[in-house]
């Protein structure tokens, strides 16, 4: 859990103390209330904490999402996002967590079982978002639905019909 | 019955019969392993044996469609006996001489045919040419020539190559339900976990291949893979295995390549089989 550089920075000793080091502004991350406010739920460790906070920061400030809330799971030991992707959309629920953690099929579920939110009106299946965050606070977001998904159609055909494919289909029906 | 000949854990059906029966009857593709005998320097198009998954070949004999079975028959010959027959030899030797005798009757039938046919374009053109070297026609020599001996040189002649056993070897029947050394995946795990799997999808009207090509285990299809892409690429991960992130995020990206979605399967708490699917998901 330890790994370098996915520990939040100067999360373990915070307080007034700290805030006098460095840039004059002092630790910023380690003083944001957003932060603190997650800390406080006391749900989960610091290194899932600071996986949360840095979502949050890229769905609110990257991504421009709308009333990014953090909710806190004691039973999963997770803090996990709510957010609207658009203002008229549903609310998604965003569950971070660093690359390093392992998972098993049955924990998924299970996070996509008491994370997701009923939606009102539809039978909508399960359906979560996970958000990997590397140690140098890449966030990669993976959608988790219950059952089967269709992909998206493959591309326009058009491109069937050049130069290269002709060729191809020549050399196979030799 | 079908009959799959297993050999070290693969599965392979011999009979080009039983290959089309287990796809059109039985939604099942396997795939295509053998070099084609009139082609043998390329992978493009292959033909039988078809290799079956350990999976679709105990699906078959589980519906009682098919029977496992080994040859029996791979033992030397024992000390001072000879591993052909000389009468074998002598049979094939004779039969090869009534091919070449009757391959020589009908081309010479056919050459006698063609020469009549031609024959009077022949002598045109023999007298004009005699006329441009000045000689005098000579009809008795044109005559003559058409029935000089033929005779089909040995080379020419074509010869049969068997690419199928006439007479099936011995056989015997292996059990598929407990391990042996051609059978090895009865009981194993893996194999247990991702045969639940195969057979959960094969029931829902899926076609599955194999799904090395994109690091799963399975490819799902909606159809006949002839005719469509992959939807899904299955992932059996069996109860508690764990599933590294890295993992999830290279199998979830390429399945989002290619147009496919990542389908993790494993038997849920209360047995069944439980299904996520997994893209990527840009949120541009």
């Amino acid at each position: 859990m330890d790994e370098v550089g996915c520990a939040a920075p100067g999360t373990a000793p915070s307080g007034p103390e700290r805030e006098a080091r460095g840039s004059p502004r002092g630790n910023w991350m380690a003083t944001h209330p957003k932060l603190t406010e997650m800390m406080s739920l006391d749900v989960a460790d610091s290194t899932q904490v600071y996986a949360a906070f840095l979502v949050y920061l890229d769905l609110l400030e990257g991504r421009n999402w709308h009333e990014v809330t953090c909710v806190g799971l004691a039973e999963l030991q997770l803090v996990c996002l709510r957010a609207h992707e658009r203002e008229a959309e549903n609310l998604q629920v965003v569950v971070p967590t660093p690359v390093h953690m392992s998972f098993t099929h049955q924990r998924l579920r299970e996070i996509m079982k008491k994370a997701c939110i009923p939606q009102d009106g539809t039978d909508s299946p399960l359906s979560v978002i996970l958000a990997i965050v590397e140690s140098d606070s890449t966030v990669v977001y993976y959608k988790l639905t219950d059952g089967f998904i269709m992909p998206d159609p493959p591309d326009d055909t058009e491109d069937v019909d050049n130069k290269q494919w002709r060729k191809k289909r020549r050399k196979l029906l030799r | 019955m079908i009959r799959i000949h297993v050999l070290e854990g693969a599965a392979l059906v011999w009979s080009v019969e039983d290959a089309r029966e287990i796809r059109e009857r039985f939604r099942l593709v396997g795939t295509l392993v053998g070099a084609l005998a009139r082609k043998p320097r390329q992978n493009a198009r292959l033909g039988l044996p078809l290799q079956l998954l350990p999976e679709e070949a105990r699906l078959l004999a589980e519906l009682g469609a098919a029977v496992l079975v080994r040859g029996t028959e791979i033992q030397p010959p024992a000390e001072g006996e000879e591993p052909t027959q000389a009468s074998e030899v002598e049979a094939y030797q004779r039969e090869l001489e009534e091919s070449y005798q009757e391959q020589q009757r009908l081309a010479g039938a056919e050459r006698g045919a063609l020469l009549a046919r031609l024959a009077e374009r022949i002598a045109q053109g023999r007298a004009r040419r005699r006329e441009q070297r000045g000689e005098t026609p000579d009809t008795a020599e044109d005559s003559g020539l058409l029935d000089s001996p033929f005779v089909l040189p040995r080379d020419s002649m074509m010869v049969q190559l068997p690419t199928a056993r006439r007479h099936p070897g011995q056989v015997e029947r292996v059990d598929w339900t407990s391990p042996s050394p051609d059978w090895p995946h009865a009981g194993c795990p893996a194999h247990e976990a991702r045969y639940r799997v195969f057979r959960e999808l094969w029931g829902r009207g899926y076609y599955l291949s194999g799904g090395s090509k994109f690091g799963g285990d399975f490819l799902v299809y909606p159809g006949d893979p002839l005719r469509f892409h992959a939807h899904y690429i299955a992932l059996c991960c069996p109860q508690g295995a764990p599933l590294p992130l890295r993992t999830l995020v290279a199998a979830a990206r390429l399945g989002t390549g290619v147009k496919k979605t990542l389908l993790l399967c494993s038997p849920g708490p209360s047995g069944a089989l439980a299904f996520t699917s997994l893209q990527w998901s840009g949120l541009q």
